[in-house]
């Protein structure tokens, strides 16, 4: 099932609802719906906060199995940006290197199975899978 | 929902997500915060990486007067992103016991 939602962090909390319903209707723990929950809101909130001016929701669908939870979040008239190129977050920086921000997507990259990023006629689209009985830690 | 208060020891309690639409209420009470505090995570479900942007932010500027933020009873999935995040390494956390 798909779902659209308004461009606003205000939005979250329905995304949350909405995963949930899918995520009811399969046997999915935690362990998969937290990496889950974390992708989603990464994902669309970088959408939010880096198309600022255009005005059109962001789709969103859930498809959970007891294999696991296939995530897919559609904008459109977006400029191109691929969120499976990898980060260079110094994790082993001294605090004074730090600096707060862009955690989000090397989270993700390392908590989720799979994720894909397709472009065309800018469309953007991210597809995340969380595999069930996976431990990345 | 998430709230976040100062409990009778005076740590400070964090109860329930702490996503990017609740980060203006923790920044707002981590601003007021100016020495060492232990924060308390037996009730906070969930942090994204806005969570982790506020707790980053306080703990260098706590740190330019030598004050630290400590961190307790973190469940297993906020243990891994906060593995992930490599903040252990600049941050006492001590996982809760599950």
């Amino acid at each position: 099932m798909e779902k659209a939602f308004a461009r606003s962090f205000d939005s979250l909390a329905a995304i949350f609802d909405y995963a949930e319903e899918a995520l009811a209707a399969s046997d999915v723990g935690d362990a998969v719906r937290f990496p889950v929950h974390l992708a989603l809101e990464e994902l669309f909130t970088n959408m939010v906060k880096y198309n600022p001016d255009v005005e059109g929701d962001i789709e969103v669908s859930v498809d959970a199995s007891s294999a696991g939870v296939t995530v897919t979040l559609t904008e459109y008239g977006v400029d191109e940006f691929d969120v499976t190129t990898p980060r260079n977050i110094d994790t082993d920086a001294p605090l004074k290197d730090r600096t707060p921000g862009g955690l989000g997507l090397h989270l993700i990259q390392n908590l989720v199975d799979k994720l894909e990023y397709e472009y065309h006629d800018r469309r953007s689209r991210v597809i995340f899978t969380k595999e069930s009985g996976k431990k990345h830690v | 929902m998430f709230e976040i208060e100062y409990g009778s020891d005076g740590e400070i309690v964090c109860k329930g997500r702490l996503d990017a639409a609740q980060c203006e209420k923790a920044q707002s009470f981590m601003d007021d915060v100016v020495e060492s505090r232990t924060l308390n995570f037996t009730a906070l479900d969930y942090i994204s990486s806005a969570g982790l942007g506020i707790l980053l932010k306080t703990q260098k500027r706590l740190a330019e007067s030598g004050a630290a933020l400590r961190i307790i009873n973190v469940n297993n999935h906020i243990h891994d992103v906060f593995h992930y995040s490599g903040f252990h390494a600049i941050f006492d956390i001590k996982a809760k016991q599950e």
